[in-house]
């Protein structure tokens, strides 16, 4: 017991203590052009999605006798914790990894992600996926990685909430108009039903942004230098979301961590809003649950907030068979991921998301249809902390205790000085 | 003489595994960590250039996002610790006491029961608690509201969102301070009791003047053990609250494993680290020193 005032401290330091120890990294693996390429791949998905990637790589693996791809899977707890000391060269690297849109702008600052603008256009084809796949991959005119999915935020419903409420259970809302509307006439206070709980910590993360873009703002202006947070666009998007609570009164007031998904598990909240990997705890559910795009919430035009997986490549490795392999490799996965769209998630190949059997699908082809007008996280470094301050203003609107005006201004002055 | 030394030998080696784990563990760490508080430690680079002070520095320069962090966290800290510490002494020893006191077939029994939460992990307890107090739909609030009672904001606003941590807190540790407590008053000797009966002693007299003063070195170890504890604390917030309302209930941990984990900077996150400790320790001697100083006082006047 009386060891623990180190723990914290011992944590922090035996982390770094590993980071600073074996300095052997794989660069000297020469490998041999005559036989077998083996790639090793990196990846998250120790959730249900695993076994999905799984499948893909061993039917790789097994069509053809050039590559091996040996795939591993870092819990996602530990993922860029893991990454950060093997593309630092303080630990042995992957030839290949999954990286999320968001954490490509905070490596590329390191100069330790290949730039593949090499790549694409000579053995992968950019036109093979999803325009807007692209942006979530570039920094600064350069691209880095090779785009995998995109993960938007998804609207979900209770259908027999709605048939109760008399509305139409295969016409989800569209814009804010309906929206609001039908969410009045799914609200029964006195039976503790609501139409649409707001939540009041994530997944405000993806919803937040969402009404910020449709009402045409941006969140990070000047080229990532300055905080964004108290534009007009993002107090209107902030009083909108405290307006259905306080105002409308169609959702709870004090909703806590997940107690949106609470109620709407519980079928007493007829909408829900939530990332497409919710799909299995759904389905596993007995709700009886449509699934659209977002509706447009904002004022100005169509926009959904996103992130992304993608393919990206160290800087370190520079061996021409391996580069090739690497192609060899993702031009399989474009043309063959059909198994990633399993695990609810939509690839933006063409290939797959193109296809009869992919448009057969519950929700995947709902995420598809947000493609177009799909917007990543602002293009700066460590987005996660630095727009912490802001989702705690939002936490305190939401909550009541604060006006959305001064607390937008308060984060945008915190998160200005870490942007310094 | 030979044997003498043999036997200083063999003692040696019976020390020797923990020694070996608690010089790997947390000397070589300890002291690393302080190597690397005074470097610009970035996880994502290999070098680490030598900036001596200036992670501390920037953590006493106000309207740095260090200071920012360290101040609340620190503030928020020392909150919990205020409120849980007494509750974990006091309820420890009264539920050690009414454990005793129980008939000795079913001692055992409760013992297990209030000791069992302790044994479950901490995202288990929290999940448990977050489940029950959800505002909208939790236990908690459905049976007030059956009760007449208006439903309570139980993690969404102060003071209740301290309230249910502390409670959960509570709820999960009690069971060492109990058993410890339980031990301490299996110690104190019968006859005392026996004599003080003699004397027409009432039982608060009997509490104040025998029971209390013989378990004093648990007490101020129980004390010191539960203040270290509710410092280290991270789990119950991060799961509960997330830090909520706001930033109100995000304690000095998470703000350290953000630096360190989120924005991979481990040489601010060090440095906090290292100040962390360094209050601890000052408040642990500094709560020995206060208690054996009273416990000397009581010896003068016995």
């Amino acid at each position: 017991m009386l060891k623990k005032p180190f723990m914290a401290l011992s944590a922090v330091a035996l982390l770094s203590g590993l980071a600073a120890c074996s300095n052997d990294s794989g660069e000297n693996e020469s490998a041999d052009s005559g036989g077998t390429q083996t790639l090793s791949f990196w990846a998250p998905f120790s959730g249900p999605d695993g076994p999905q990637m799984e499948e893909i790589v061993n039917s790789f693996n097994d069509s053809q006798e050039d590559v091996q791809v040996d795939m591993q899977i870092v819990p996602q707890s530990e993922y860029y914790t893991t990454v950060d000391l093997s593309l630092s060269g303080q630990q042995e690297s992957p030839d290949v990894l999954i990286m999320h849109g968001d954490q490509i702008p905070t490596y590329a600052a390191q100069n330790i992600l290949k730039n593949v603008d090499t790549i694409v256009g000579d053995t992968i084809s950019q036109d093979d996926y999803h325009p807007t796949a692209w942006d979530g991959v570039e920094v600064d005119g350069n691209l880095y990685g090779v785009p995998l999915d995109i993960h938007p935020l998804m609207f979900y419903y209770n259908k027999d909430m709605f048939e109760a409420a008399g509305l139409d259970p295969e016409a989800p809302p569209t814009n804010r108009e309906e929206f609001v509307d039908m969410a009045k006439q799914l609200t029964n206070e006195e039976a503790g039903e609501w139409g649409y709980a707001v939540p009041t910590l994530w997944p405000q993360q993806f919803i937040f942004p969402t009404i910020v873009y449709q009402n045409g703002g941006e969140l990070v202006t000047d080229e990532g230098s300055t905080a964004n947070f108290a534009s007009p666009e993002a107090v209107e998007a902030l009083e909108f979301l405290s307006s259905l609570i306080y105002e409308e009164g169609v959702s709870p007031e004090n909703v806590q961590q997940d107690g949106e998904l609470t109620l709407f598990l519980q079928g007493k909240s007829a909408m829900h809003m939530n990332g497409p990997w919710m799909l299995s705890q759904f389905e596993d559910s007995d709700l009886n649950f449509g699934v659209a795009p977002v509706p447009q919430l904002g004022t100005e035009t169509e926009a959904v907030f996103a992130n992304s997986h993608n393919f990206v490549i160290p800087e370190t490795v520079q061996d021409e068979g391996k580069l090739e392999a690497i192609s060899t490799f993702l031009n399989y996965v474009a043309d063959n991921g059909q198994a990633w769209a399993e695990s609810g998630q939509a690839p933006v190949s063409k290939a797959v998301y193109e296809s009869d059997e992919f448009n057969e699908m519950k929700q995947q082809p709902q995420v598809a249809k947000q493609f177009d007008y799909a917007q990543f996280s602002p293009n700066v470094e460590n987005w996660g902390p630095l727009s912490d301050p802001l989702y705690s203003a939002i936490n305190e609107v939401l909550l009541g205790s604060m006006e959305a005006q001064e607390a937008l201004e308060q984060a945008q002055q915190d998160a200005q000085s870490r942007l310094e | 003489m030979k044997s003498k030394k043999m036997s200083a030998f063999t003692s040696f080696l019976f020390v020797l595994p923990y020694l070996i784990m608690f010089t790997l563990f947390l000397v070589v760490p300890l002291i690393y960590g302080v190597y690397i508080s005074f470097h610009d430690w970035n996880l994502l680079s290999p070098i680490h250039p030598f900036v001596g002070g200036e992670n501390y520095a920037r953590i006493f320069t106000s309207g740095t996002s260090e200071n920012r962090i360290f101040l609340n966290g620190l503030t928020n800290t020392l909150q919990f610790v205020v409120y849980s510490v007494p509750l974990l002494v006091i309820i420890g020893l009264a539920l050690a006491m009414l454990v005793n006191s129980l008939p000795m077939k079913i001692r055992g029994f409760f013992r297990t029961a209030y000791f069992i939460p302790y044994a479950v992990s901490v995202s288990i307890i929290a999940v448990l608690w977050l489940w029950m107090l959800d505002t909208n739909s939790g236990l908690v609030n459905q049976a007030l509201e059956g009760l007449g009672l208006s439903a309570i904001p139980w993690l969404t606003k102060l003071p209740y969102a301290w309230i249910s941590l502390v409670i959960a807190t509570v709820w999960w540790t009690i069971g060492f301070n109990m058993i410890i407590f339980i031990n301490a008053l299996n110690e104190v000797s019968e006859e005392m009791y026996e004599a003080a009966n003699i004397d027409g002693a009432s039982s608060w007299q009997k509490f104040i003047h025998i029971t209390l003063p013989s378990i004093r070195p648990i007490m101020i170890f129980v004390i010191i053990t539960s203040t270290i504890a509710s410092f280290n604390v991270y789990g119950q917030p991060y799961l509960m609250t997330r830090g909520g309302p706001g930033e109100s209930t995000e304690v000095l941990l998470m703000g350290i494993v953000q630096q360190a984990f989120e924005l991979r900077q481990m040489g601010a996150a060090s440095a906090m680290a290292m100040l962390m400790s360094l209050i601890m320790i000052s408040i642990s001697v500094g709560q020995f020193l206060l208690t054996r100083g009273k416990k000397r006082k009581g010896e003068e006047h016995a």
